[in-house]
Protein backbone atom coordinates (compact mmCIF):
# COMPACT_ATOMS: atom_id res chain seq x y z
CA UNK A 1 0.00 0.00 0.00
CA UNK A 2 0.91 3.56 -0.47
CA UNK A 3 0.55 6.02 2.18
CA UNK A 4 1.69 9.75 1.59
CA UNK A 5 1.88 12.23 4.35
CA UNK A 6 2.25 15.72 4.09
CA UNK A 7 4.47 15.96 1.63
CA UNK A 8 5.87 19.58 0.45
CA UNK A 9 8.41 20.05 -2.37
CA UNK A 10 9.69 23.51 -3.44
CA UNK A 11 12.18 23.42 -6.52
CA UNK A 12 15.14 26.82 -6.41
CA UNK A 13 15.85 27.79 -9.97
CA UNK A 14 17.82 30.64 -10.69
CA UNK A 15 16.57 32.61 -7.83
CA UNK A 16 12.57 31.34 -8.69
CA UNK A 17 10.99 29.01 -5.92
CA UNK A 18 7.96 26.75 -7.86
CA UNK A 19 6.22 25.02 -4.96
CA UNK A 20 5.65 21.78 -6.54
CA UNK A 21 3.94 19.82 -3.78
CA UNK A 22 2.47 21.61 -0.94
CA UNK A 23 1.42 19.38 2.08
CA UNK A 24 -0.31 16.28 0.13
CA UNK A 25 -1.24 13.65 2.01
CA UNK A 26 -3.51 10.63 0.98
CA UNK A 27 -3.80 6.79 0.78
CA UNK A 28 -4.09 3.91 -1.88
CA UNK A 29 -5.28 0.34 -0.36
CA UNK A 30 -3.09 -2.49 -1.29
CA UNK A 31 -4.14 -4.39 -4.65
CA UNK A 32 -6.08 -1.04 -6.08
CA UNK A 33 -4.75 0.91 -9.33
CA UNK A 34 -4.75 4.40 -8.14
CA UNK A 35 -4.21 7.74 -10.56
CA UNK A 36 -2.36 10.95 -10.31
CA UNK A 37 -3.81 13.56 -12.47
CA UNK A 38 -2.89 17.09 -13.33
CA UNK A 39 -2.37 19.37 -15.41
CA UNK A 40 1.23 20.14 -16.53
CA UNK A 41 3.22 21.05 -13.57
CA UNK A 42 0.73 20.07 -11.36
CA UNK A 43 3.35 17.92 -9.08
CA UNK A 44 2.71 14.17 -10.50
CA UNK A 45 6.12 13.11 -11.45
CA UNK A 46 7.66 15.08 -8.51
CA UNK A 47 5.55 13.16 -5.91
CA UNK A 48 6.25 10.10 -8.17
CA UNK A 49 9.89 10.62 -7.76
CA UNK A 50 9.59 11.14 -4.00
CA UNK A 51 7.50 8.37 -3.61
CA UNK A 52 10.61 6.04 -5.41
CA UNK A 53 13.09 7.94 -3.45
CA UNK A 54 14.78 9.71 -6.21
CA UNK A 55 13.82 12.87 -4.96
CA UNK A 56 13.97 13.95 -1.02
CA UNK A 57 10.44 16.04 0.20
CA UNK A 58 11.12 19.28 2.31
CA UNK A 59 8.56 18.34 4.36
CA UNK A 60 6.66 15.13 4.94
CA UNK A 61 7.24 11.54 5.09
CA UNK A 62 5.33 8.46 2.64
CA UNK A 63 5.17 5.03 3.06
CA UNK A 64 5.99 2.06 0.26
CA UNK A 65 4.32 -1.17 1.98
CA UNK A 66 5.11 0.48 5.52
CA UNK A 67 8.64 1.55 4.96
CA UNK A 68 9.43 4.78 4.89
CA UNK A 69 10.85 7.20 1.86
CA UNK A 70 12.77 9.34 3.51
CA UNK A 71 14.34 7.08 6.51
CA UNK A 72 14.63 3.53 4.89
CA UNK A 73 14.93 4.03 1.42
CA UNK A 74 17.08 0.84 0.57
CA UNK A 75 13.43 -0.96 1.65
CA UNK A 76 11.50 1.05 -0.15
CA UNK A 77 13.53 0.26 -3.53
CA UNK A 78 13.19 -3.32 -3.20
CA UNK A 79 9.37 -2.92 -2.68
CA UNK A 80 8.96 -0.79 -6.10
CA UNK A 81 9.15 -0.92 -10.01
CA UNK A 82 9.29 1.88 -11.70
CA UNK A 83 8.43 3.08 -15.15
CA UNK A 84 9.23 6.75 -15.89
CA UNK A 85 8.20 8.48 -18.88
CA UNK A 86 11.51 8.80 -20.50
CA UNK A 87 11.77 6.57 -23.85
CA UNK A 88 15.46 7.79 -23.51
CA UNK A 89 16.06 4.93 -20.23
CA UNK A 90 17.73 2.06 -21.79
CA UNK A 91 20.89 0.99 -23.99
CA UNK A 92 19.94 1.71 -27.34
CA UNK A 93 22.78 -0.74 -28.91
CA UNK A 94 22.04 -3.23 -26.71
CA UNK A 95 18.50 -6.00 -27.33
CA UNK A 96 15.60 -6.00 -25.52
CA UNK A 97 17.02 -9.12 -23.40
CA UNK A 98 20.12 -8.05 -22.70
CA UNK A 99 18.78 -4.28 -21.04
CA UNK A 100 16.61 -6.35 -18.86
CA UNK A 101 19.01 -8.71 -17.93
CA UNK A 102 21.50 -5.74 -17.18
CA UNK A 103 18.62 -3.63 -15.16
CA UNK A 104 18.18 -6.74 -13.27
CA UNK A 105 21.36 -7.42 -12.17
CA UNK A 106 22.49 -4.09 -11.15
CA UNK A 107 19.10 -4.80 -8.94
CA UNK A 108 20.60 -7.79 -7.02
CA UNK A 109 19.66 -10.82 -9.51
CA UNK A 110 21.96 -13.18 -10.06
CA UNK A 111 22.98 -13.26 -14.39
CA UNK A 112 21.06 -16.51 -14.57
CA UNK A 113 18.07 -15.38 -12.35
CA UNK A 114 17.94 -11.72 -14.51
CA UNK A 115 17.79 -14.17 -17.83
CA UNK A 116 15.42 -16.39 -16.66
CA UNK A 117 13.05 -13.49 -14.96
CA UNK A 118 13.66 -11.32 -18.35
CA UNK A 119 12.00 -14.18 -20.66
CA UNK A 120 9.03 -14.46 -18.12
CA UNK A 121 8.53 -10.46 -18.48
CA UNK A 122 9.11 -10.26 -21.84
CA UNK A 123 6.70 -13.09 -22.40
CA UNK A 124 4.46 -11.63 -19.97
CA UNK A 125 4.60 -7.89 -21.89
CA UNK A 126 4.38 -9.54 -25.39
CA UNK A 127 7.95 -9.23 -26.37
CA UNK A 128 9.30 -12.41 -26.49
CA UNK A 129 9.64 -12.19 -30.06
CA UNK A 130 11.49 -9.35 -30.22
CA UNK A 131 13.57 -10.21 -27.28
CA UNK A 132 16.87 -10.40 -29.48
CA UNK A 133 16.40 -7.23 -31.30
CA UNK A 134 18.26 -3.89 -30.50
CA UNK A 135 16.08 -1.57 -28.24
CA UNK A 136 16.86 1.08 -30.74
CA UNK A 137 14.82 -0.50 -33.72
CA UNK A 138 11.93 -1.11 -31.43
CA UNK A 139 8.31 1.14 -31.58
CA UNK A 140 6.66 3.32 -29.33
CA UNK A 141 4.78 1.02 -28.03
CA UNK A 142 7.36 -1.95 -27.79
CA UNK A 143 9.53 0.80 -25.58
CA UNK A 144 6.59 1.19 -23.07
CA UNK A 145 6.36 -2.88 -23.14
CA UNK A 146 10.04 -3.01 -21.97
CA UNK A 147 9.89 -0.15 -19.73
CA UNK A 148 6.57 -1.72 -18.22
CA UNK A 149 8.68 -5.28 -17.76
CA UNK A 150 11.74 -3.74 -15.98
CA UNK A 151 9.85 -2.40 -13.71
CA UNK A 152 8.18 -6.31 -12.88
CA UNK A 153 11.81 -7.09 -13.07
CA UNK A 154 11.84 -7.87 -9.26
CA UNK A 155 8.08 -8.87 -8.85
CA UNK A 156 7.49 -6.14 -6.37
CA UNK A 157 4.69 -5.26 -5.02
CA UNK A 158 4.31 -1.85 -5.47
CA UNK A 159 4.17 -0.33 -9.54
CA UNK A 160 4.80 3.15 -9.97
CA UNK A 161 3.93 4.11 -13.71
CA UNK A 162 4.53 7.82 -15.30
CA UNK A 163 2.40 7.92 -17.84
CA UNK A 164 2.42 4.78 -19.29
CA UNK A 165 0.56 4.96 -22.51
CA UNK A 166 2.21 8.02 -23.59
CA UNK A 167 2.74 8.56 -27.38
CA UNK A 168 1.25 5.04 -28.18
CA UNK A 169 -1.86 4.72 -30.83
CA UNK A 170 -5.59 3.85 -29.26
CA UNK A 171 -5.11 0.36 -30.33
CA UNK A 172 -1.73 0.11 -28.59
CA UNK A 173 -3.23 1.99 -25.40
CA UNK A 174 -5.91 -0.71 -25.22
CA UNK A 175 -3.71 -3.32 -25.11
CA UNK A 176 -1.01 -1.90 -22.35
CA UNK A 177 -4.18 -0.99 -20.04
CA UNK A 178 -5.05 -4.84 -20.33
CA UNK A 179 -1.72 -5.65 -19.34
CA UNK A 180 -2.11 -2.60 -16.82
CA UNK A 181 -5.04 -5.12 -15.25
CA UNK A 182 -3.27 -8.14 -15.82
CA UNK A 183 -0.24 -7.39 -13.32
CA UNK A 184 -2.11 -5.52 -10.71
CA UNK A 185 -4.23 -8.49 -9.46
CA UNK A 186 -1.94 -8.58 -6.36
CA UNK A 187 0.31 -5.28 -6.69
CA UNK A 188 -0.53 -1.99 -5.75
CA UNK A 189 -0.40 0.57 -8.80
CA UNK A 190 -0.25 4.49 -8.90
CA UNK A 191 0.10 6.13 -12.72
CA UNK A 192 0.01 9.25 -14.00
CA UNK A 193 -1.57 10.28 -16.78
CA UNK A 194 -3.25 13.06 -18.81
CA UNK A 195 -5.37 10.48 -20.60
CA UNK A 196 -9.16 10.40 -18.71
CA UNK A 197 -10.06 7.42 -20.91
CA UNK A 198 -7.15 5.44 -19.10
CA UNK A 199 -8.11 6.89 -16.03
CA UNK A 200 -11.64 6.05 -16.27
CA UNK A 201 -10.56 2.42 -17.50
CA UNK A 202 -8.21 1.41 -15.03
CA UNK A 203 -8.86 3.73 -12.20
CA UNK A 204 -9.85 2.63 -8.81
CA UNK A 205 -9.36 5.92 -7.18
CA UNK A 206 -8.06 8.84 -8.62
CA UNK A 207 -6.36 11.74 -7.02
CA UNK A 208 -6.36 15.07 -7.99
CA UNK A 209 -3.30 17.45 -8.39
CA UNK A 210 -3.86 21.20 -8.70
CA UNK A 211 -0.50 23.23 -8.64
CA UNK A 212 0.84 21.25 -6.04
CA UNK A 213 -2.09 20.61 -3.91
CA UNK A 214 -4.67 17.78 -3.69
CA UNK A 215 -7.83 19.19 -4.71
CA UNK A 216 -9.71 16.20 -5.06
CA UNK A 217 -9.75 12.44 -4.23
CA UNK A 218 -12.23 9.39 -4.40
CA UNK A 219 -13.62 6.42 -6.25
CA UNK A 220 -14.55 7.68 -10.55
CA UNK A 221 -18.15 7.68 -9.20
CA UNK A 222 -16.62 10.29 -6.25
CA UNK A 223 -15.11 12.33 -8.95
CA UNK A 224 -17.77 12.76 -11.45
CA UNK A 225 -20.06 13.82 -8.06
CA UNK A 226 -18.10 16.86 -7.73
CA UNK A 227 -20.12 17.81 -11.26
CA UNK A 228 -23.61 16.98 -11.89
CA UNK A 229 -24.67 17.14 -15.12
CA UNK A 230 -23.26 18.96 -18.21
CA UNK A 231 -24.95 20.51 -20.78
CA UNK A 232 -23.90 20.96 -24.35
CA UNK A 233 -24.35 24.55 -25.71
CA UNK A 234 -23.60 26.37 -28.58
CA UNK A 235 -22.56 30.12 -28.99
CA UNK A 236 -21.51 33.07 -31.51
CA UNK A 237 -19.02 34.27 -29.03
CA UNK A 238 -17.61 32.51 -26.29
CA UNK A 239 -17.73 34.60 -22.76
CA UNK A 240 -14.77 35.48 -20.92
CA UNK A 241 -13.77 32.38 -18.49
CA UNK A 242 -15.55 29.83 -20.58
CA UNK A 243 -12.49 28.87 -23.09
CA UNK A 244 -12.03 25.94 -21.56
CA UNK A 245 -15.49 24.94 -22.21
CA UNK A 246 -15.21 24.67 -25.92
CA UNK A 247 -15.02 21.54 -27.91
CA UNK A 248 -15.90 22.25 -31.20
CA UNK A 249 -16.48 24.79 -33.57
CA UNK A 250 -18.32 25.15 -37.05
CA UNK A 251 -19.18 27.65 -39.29
CA UNK A 252 -19.03 30.40 -36.83
CA UNK A 253 -20.67 28.76 -33.68
CA UNK A 254 -18.88 27.38 -30.66
CA UNK A 255 -19.50 24.23 -28.77
CA UNK A 256 -19.34 23.88 -25.07
CA UNK A 257 -19.83 21.13 -22.79
CA UNK A 258 -19.99 23.87 -19.45
CA UNK A 259 -20.90 22.97 -16.46
CA UNK A 260 -25.09 23.01 -14.96
CA UNK A 261 -23.97 25.21 -12.62
CA UNK A 262 -22.52 27.88 -14.60
CA UNK A 263 -24.31 30.86 -16.33
CA UNK A 264 -23.89 30.81 -19.87
CA UNK A 265 -26.39 32.70 -22.38
CA UNK A 266 -26.39 30.07 -25.78
CA UNK A 267 -28.55 27.44 -27.17
CA UNK A 268 -28.23 24.43 -24.87
CA UNK A 269 -28.41 21.15 -27.07
CA UNK A 270 -28.48 18.62 -24.39
CA UNK A 271 -28.05 18.09 -21.02
CA UNK A 272 -26.06 14.70 -20.34
CA UNK A 273 -23.72 13.03 -17.56
CA UNK A 274 -20.23 14.45 -17.11
CA UNK A 275 -17.31 12.74 -18.35
CA UNK A 276 -14.01 12.87 -16.47
CA UNK A 277 -12.84 15.07 -18.67
CA UNK A 278 -15.35 17.21 -17.73
CA UNK A 279 -14.64 17.20 -14.49
CA UNK A 280 -11.25 17.75 -14.92
CA UNK A 281 -11.49 20.55 -16.88
CA UNK A 282 -14.30 22.58 -14.53
CA UNK A 283 -11.35 21.61 -11.80
CA UNK A 284 -8.51 22.82 -13.63
CA UNK A 285 -9.98 25.67 -14.36
CA UNK A 286 -7.66 28.79 -14.32
CA UNK A 287 -5.15 26.72 -14.95
CA UNK A 288 -6.50 25.70 -18.27
CA UNK A 289 -7.42 29.53 -19.21
CA UNK A 290 -3.83 30.61 -18.41
CA UNK A 291 -2.42 27.57 -20.41
CA UNK A 292 -4.41 28.89 -23.19
CA UNK A 293 -3.56 32.77 -22.86
CA UNK A 294 -0.37 31.86 -22.70
CA UNK A 295 -0.43 30.21 -26.10
CA UNK A 296 -2.62 32.67 -27.57
CA UNK A 297 0.23 35.29 -26.94
CA UNK A 298 2.37 33.09 -28.51
CA UNK A 299 0.87 33.68 -31.28
CA UNK A 300 -1.51 30.68 -31.31
CA UNK A 301 -5.06 30.91 -32.89
CA UNK A 302 -8.56 29.93 -30.64
CA UNK A 303 -10.45 28.39 -32.88
CA UNK A 304 -12.47 30.05 -35.21
CA UNK A 305 -10.49 33.16 -34.77
CA UNK B 1 31.94 -13.26 -4.46
CA UNK B 2 29.13 -14.58 -6.81
CA UNK B 3 26.95 -11.26 -6.79
CA UNK B 4 30.45 -9.31 -7.43
CA UNK B 5 30.55 -11.79 -10.63
CA UNK B 6 27.00 -11.04 -11.36
CA UNK B 7 27.68 -7.45 -11.38
CA UNK B 8 30.82 -7.99 -13.80
CA UNK B 9 29.31 -9.80 -16.02
CA UNK B 10 26.74 -6.60 -16.62
CA UNK B 11 28.82 -4.08 -16.28
CA UNK B 12 32.15 -4.99 -18.10
CA UNK B 13 30.66 -7.57 -20.39
CA UNK B 14 26.42 -5.96 -21.50
CA UNK B 15 27.07 -2.42 -20.45
CA UNK B 16 30.70 -2.25 -21.39
CA UNK B 17 32.25 -4.37 -24.36
CA UNK B 18 28.64 -5.41 -25.94
CA UNK B 19 27.90 -1.69 -26.64
CA UNK B 20 32.02 -0.52 -26.72
CA UNK B 21 32.25 -3.39 -29.95
CA UNK B 22 28.23 -2.61 -31.45
CA UNK B 23 30.50 1.09 -32.67
CA UNK B 24 33.21 -1.43 -34.80
CA UNK B 25 34.77 2.09 -36.11
CA UNK B 26 34.80 3.59 -32.78
CA UNK B 27 36.85 0.41 -31.88
CA UNK B 28 39.59 0.25 -34.80
CA UNK B 29 39.68 4.09 -33.45
CA UNK B 30 40.58 3.35 -29.49
CA UNK B 31 42.94 0.49 -30.47
CA UNK B 32 44.61 2.72 -33.51
CA UNK B 33 45.19 5.52 -30.19
CA UNK B 34 46.76 3.06 -28.48
CA UNK B 35 49.81 1.83 -30.53
CA UNK B 36 50.12 5.30 -32.95
CA UNK B 37 51.59 7.53 -29.42
CA UNK B 38 54.19 4.59 -28.54
CA UNK B 39 55.66 4.81 -32.47
CA UNK B 40 55.77 8.37 -32.40
CA UNK B 41 57.24 8.94 -28.81
CA UNK B 42 59.79 6.10 -30.00
CA UNK B 43 60.62 7.84 -32.98
CA UNK B 44 61.04 11.35 -30.87
CA UNK B 45 63.37 9.42 -28.30
CA UNK B 46 65.36 8.10 -31.78
CA UNK B 47 65.97 11.38 -33.31
CA UNK B 48 66.75 13.17 -30.28
CA UNK B 49 69.43 10.42 -29.71
CA UNK B 50 70.62 8.68 -26.88
CA UNK B 51 73.42 11.47 -25.38
CA UNK B 52 70.40 14.22 -25.25
CA UNK B 53 68.11 11.75 -23.72
CA UNK B 54 70.84 11.00 -21.15
CA UNK B 55 71.17 14.48 -20.58
CA UNK B 56 67.76 14.53 -18.65
CA UNK B 57 68.50 11.42 -16.58
CA UNK B 58 66.32 8.73 -19.06
CA UNK B 59 68.94 6.00 -20.05
CA UNK B 60 66.60 4.63 -22.27
CA UNK B 61 63.50 6.72 -24.04
CA UNK B 62 61.68 3.98 -25.10
CA UNK B 63 61.78 2.12 -22.15
CA UNK B 64 61.11 5.03 -20.93
CA UNK B 65 57.95 6.52 -22.74
CA UNK B 66 56.50 2.52 -22.92
CA UNK B 67 56.21 2.60 -19.45
CA UNK B 68 54.65 6.21 -18.92
CA UNK B 69 51.69 5.56 -21.79
CA UNK B 70 51.04 2.44 -20.83
CA UNK B 71 49.83 3.17 -17.30
CA UNK B 72 49.25 6.82 -17.83
CA UNK B 73 45.52 5.85 -19.76
CA UNK B 74 44.67 4.09 -16.67
CA UNK B 75 44.82 7.60 -14.84
CA UNK B 76 43.11 10.26 -17.47
CA UNK B 77 41.21 7.97 -19.50
CA UNK B 78 39.64 6.36 -16.40
CA UNK B 79 38.67 9.73 -14.99
CA UNK B 80 37.43 11.30 -17.99
CA UNK B 81 35.35 7.61 -19.09
CA UNK B 82 33.68 7.89 -15.88
CA UNK B 83 32.69 11.16 -15.93
CA UNK B 84 31.51 10.75 -19.46
CA UNK B 85 29.72 7.37 -18.52
CA UNK B 86 27.84 9.68 -15.63
CA UNK B 87 27.08 11.97 -17.97
CA UNK B 88 26.06 9.18 -20.78
CA UNK B 89 24.02 7.63 -18.23
CA UNK B 90 22.00 10.86 -17.87
CA UNK B 91 21.92 11.67 -21.46
CA UNK B 92 20.40 7.92 -21.65
CA UNK B 93 17.95 8.46 -18.88
CA UNK B 94 19.35 5.59 -17.12
CA UNK B 95 20.93 7.37 -14.64
CA UNK B 96 18.02 7.36 -11.88
CA UNK B 97 17.63 3.68 -12.32
CA UNK B 98 21.04 3.38 -11.05
CA UNK B 99 20.09 5.42 -7.84
CA UNK B 100 17.71 2.72 -7.56
CA UNK B 101 19.74 0.01 -7.77
CA UNK B 102 20.70 -2.84 -4.97
CA UNK B 103 24.31 -1.07 -5.06
CA UNK B 104 23.34 2.43 -5.46
CA UNK B 105 25.67 4.76 -7.08
CA UNK B 106 28.35 3.96 -5.61
CA UNK B 107 28.31 0.56 -7.29
CA UNK B 108 27.48 1.96 -10.43
CA UNK B 109 31.04 4.05 -10.26
CA UNK B 110 32.75 1.02 -8.84
CA UNK B 111 32.30 -1.46 -11.87
CA UNK B 112 32.09 1.61 -14.42
CA UNK B 113 35.82 2.01 -13.54
CA UNK B 114 36.67 -1.62 -13.51
CA UNK B 115 35.43 -1.13 -17.24
CA UNK B 116 37.99 1.64 -17.47
CA UNK B 117 40.74 -0.52 -15.99
CA UNK B 118 40.12 -3.58 -18.35
CA UNK B 119 40.17 -1.28 -21.44
CA UNK B 120 42.99 0.41 -20.14
CA UNK B 121 44.72 -3.07 -18.88
CA UNK B 122 44.81 -4.39 -22.88
CA UNK B 123 45.69 -0.71 -23.61
CA UNK B 124 48.71 -1.13 -21.37
CA UNK B 125 49.67 -4.93 -22.54
CA UNK B 126 49.77 -3.65 -26.11
CA UNK B 127 51.73 -0.74 -25.43
CA UNK B 128 54.19 -2.90 -23.44
CA UNK B 129 54.60 -6.10 -26.24
CA UNK B 130 55.29 -2.71 -28.40
CA UNK B 131 57.97 -2.11 -26.32
CA UNK B 132 58.86 -5.81 -26.46
CA UNK B 133 58.94 -5.57 -30.23
CA UNK B 134 61.55 -2.35 -29.57
CA UNK B 135 63.79 -4.04 -28.06
CA UNK B 136 62.75 -2.93 -23.95
CA UNK B 137 64.49 -4.93 -22.27
CA UNK B 138 61.67 -5.67 -18.71
CA UNK B 139 63.12 -6.60 -15.56
CA UNK B 140 60.24 -7.25 -13.55
CA UNK B 141 59.54 -7.50 -10.01
CA UNK B 142 55.58 -8.64 -9.81
CA UNK B 143 54.90 -8.04 -6.18
CA UNK B 144 56.61 -4.60 -5.87
CA UNK B 145 54.77 -3.97 -9.69
CA UNK B 146 51.33 -5.34 -8.48
CA UNK B 147 51.42 -3.11 -5.52
CA UNK B 148 52.43 0.35 -7.17
CA UNK B 149 49.43 -0.87 -9.59
CA UNK B 150 46.58 -1.29 -7.27
CA UNK B 151 47.47 1.67 -5.13
CA UNK B 152 47.32 3.83 -8.66
CA UNK B 153 43.94 2.21 -9.22
CA UNK B 154 42.79 3.39 -5.86
CA UNK B 155 43.66 6.98 -6.20
CA UNK B 156 42.52 6.68 -9.54
CA UNK B 157 39.05 5.78 -8.36
CA UNK B 158 39.25 8.51 -5.64
CA UNK B 159 40.04 11.29 -8.83
CA UNK B 160 37.33 9.72 -11.06
CA UNK B 161 34.47 10.22 -7.80
CA UNK B 162 35.52 13.58 -7.20
CA UNK B 163 35.01 14.24 -11.13
CA UNK B 164 31.95 12.23 -11.40
CA UNK B 165 30.70 14.24 -8.34
CA UNK B 166 31.31 17.62 -10.05
CA UNK B 167 30.00 15.98 -13.53
CA UNK B 168 26.80 15.65 -11.16
CA UNK B 169 26.94 19.18 -10.02
CA UNK B 170 27.55 20.98 -13.00
CA UNK B 171 26.47 18.71 -15.56
CA UNK B 172 28.98 19.94 -18.10
CA UNK B 173 32.31 21.79 -17.55
CA UNK B 174 34.10 19.74 -15.25
CA UNK B 175 37.75 20.65 -14.07
CA UNK B 176 38.97 17.60 -12.55
CA UNK B 177 38.53 15.57 -15.89
CA UNK B 178 39.55 18.24 -17.73
CA UNK B 179 42.76 18.47 -16.04
CA UNK B 180 43.29 14.61 -16.40
CA UNK B 181 42.67 14.50 -19.88
CA UNK B 182 44.65 17.53 -20.83
CA UNK B 183 47.70 17.71 -17.75
CA UNK B 184 48.55 14.33 -17.05
CA UNK B 185 50.62 14.01 -19.92
CA UNK B 186 52.25 17.18 -19.61
CA UNK B 187 52.70 17.08 -15.62
CA UNK B 188 53.15 13.42 -14.52
CA UNK B 189 56.68 12.18 -16.31
CA UNK B 190 54.32 10.10 -18.97
CA UNK B 191 56.69 11.13 -22.04
CA UNK B 192 59.70 12.71 -19.97
CA UNK B 193 61.03 13.03 -16.57
CA UNK B 194 59.51 16.06 -14.16
CA UNK B 195 62.60 16.67 -13.37
CA UNK B 196 63.33 18.76 -16.01
CA UNK B 197 60.23 20.91 -15.42
CA UNK B 198 60.04 24.38 -13.87
CA UNK B 199 60.17 24.20 -10.05
CA UNK B 200 56.34 25.32 -9.47
CA UNK B 201 55.32 23.14 -12.61
CA UNK B 202 57.26 20.39 -10.44
CA UNK B 203 55.52 20.87 -7.46
CA UNK B 204 52.35 20.49 -8.88
CA UNK B 205 53.11 17.08 -10.75
CA UNK B 206 54.47 15.73 -7.36
CA UNK B 207 50.85 15.98 -5.90
CA UNK B 208 49.46 13.91 -8.53
CA UNK B 209 49.70 10.00 -7.66
CA UNK B 210 50.71 8.88 -10.98
CA UNK B 211 53.87 10.85 -10.91
CA UNK B 212 54.95 8.68 -8.15
CA UNK B 213 53.07 5.22 -9.66
CA UNK B 214 55.05 6.00 -12.65
CA UNK B 215 58.34 6.49 -11.35
CA UNK B 216 57.71 3.46 -9.49
CA UNK B 217 57.16 1.13 -12.08
CA UNK B 218 59.92 2.22 -14.53
CA UNK B 219 61.92 0.73 -10.94
CA UNK B 220 59.67 -2.47 -11.07
CA UNK B 221 59.64 -3.18 -14.24
CA UNK B 222 62.95 -2.21 -16.01
CA UNK B 223 65.55 -2.43 -12.70
CA UNK B 224 63.17 -5.01 -10.93
CA UNK B 225 63.12 -3.00 -7.54
CA UNK B 226 61.31 -4.91 -4.84
CA UNK B 227 58.78 -3.31 -2.16
CA UNK B 228 61.62 -2.01 0.48
CA UNK B 229 63.39 -0.17 -2.35
CA UNK B 230 60.31 1.10 -3.24
CA UNK B 231 59.07 1.77 0.57
CA UNK B 232 59.21 5.43 -0.22
CA UNK B 233 56.70 5.40 -3.19
CA UNK B 234 54.38 3.04 -1.69
CA UNK B 235 53.99 5.11 0.79
CA UNK B 236 53.83 8.25 -0.71
CA UNK B 237 50.64 6.16 -2.77
CA UNK B 238 48.75 5.03 0.36
CA UNK B 239 49.20 8.58 2.08
CA UNK B 240 47.35 9.99 -1.33
CA UNK B 241 44.89 7.07 -1.18
CA UNK B 242 43.99 7.80 2.26
CA UNK B 243 43.00 11.42 1.55
CA UNK B 244 41.62 10.51 -2.02
CA UNK B 245 39.31 8.15 -0.76
CA UNK B 246 37.11 9.11 1.98
CA UNK B 247 37.53 12.44 -0.29
CA UNK B 248 36.18 10.82 -3.16
CA UNK B 249 33.14 8.91 -1.38
CA UNK B 250 32.01 11.76 0.41
CA UNK B 251 32.19 14.43 -2.04
CA UNK B 252 30.12 11.84 -4.83
CA UNK B 253 27.85 10.54 -1.68
CA UNK B 254 26.88 14.59 -0.93
CA UNK B 255 26.78 15.41 -5.16
CA UNK B 256 23.91 12.84 -5.50
CA UNK B 257 22.16 13.64 -2.68
CA UNK B 258 22.23 17.33 -3.67
CA UNK B 259 20.63 16.41 -6.88
CA UNK B 260 17.91 14.14 -5.34
CA UNK B 261 17.02 17.47 -2.75
CA UNK B 262 17.08 19.83 -5.94
CA UNK B 263 15.28 17.25 -7.89
CA UNK B 264 18.59 16.85 -10.69
CA UNK B 265 19.62 13.63 -11.02
CA UNK B 266 18.70 12.94 -14.71
CA UNK B 267 19.31 16.69 -16.18
CA UNK B 268 22.24 17.25 -18.13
Amino acid sequence: MIKVVNISKTFRTGGKEVKALNDVSFELEKGKIGALVGHNGAGKTTLLKILSTLIIPDTGDAYINGYSVTKQEKEVRRNIGIMMVSERAFYYRLSGFDNLVFFGIIQGLSVSEAKSVAKEVLDLVGLSEWKDVQYMKYSTGMQRKLALARALILDPPVILLDEPTLGMDVVSSRDFRSLIKVISREKTILLTSHNMKEVEDLADKIFVLKRGNLIAEGTKEDILAKLGKVKLVSVRDVPKGFDKYVVGYNNGTFFLRVPETENISGDVIREELPTLEDVFVYLMGEEIDSIRNKSRRGGWRRWGE
Amino acid sequence: MGRVIDKLYAYIYLRGFKIWSSYRTQMVLNVLSWVLPVFTYYFVGTSLGDKLVGEIGVPNYTAFIVIGLAFQGYVSSTITTISQRLRNEQLYGTIEYYVLSSGGVLSFLFYSAIWGFVINTVNAAVTLSIGLALKVHYDVNLLSTLIIIFLLLLSTIGFAMLSAGFTMMVKQGNPIAFFFSTFTTLMSGTVFPVTILPTPVKDVSLAIPLTWALNGLRLSMLSGEGVMQLANIIGVLILFNVILLPLGIGFYSYSFKRGRKKGTLSEY
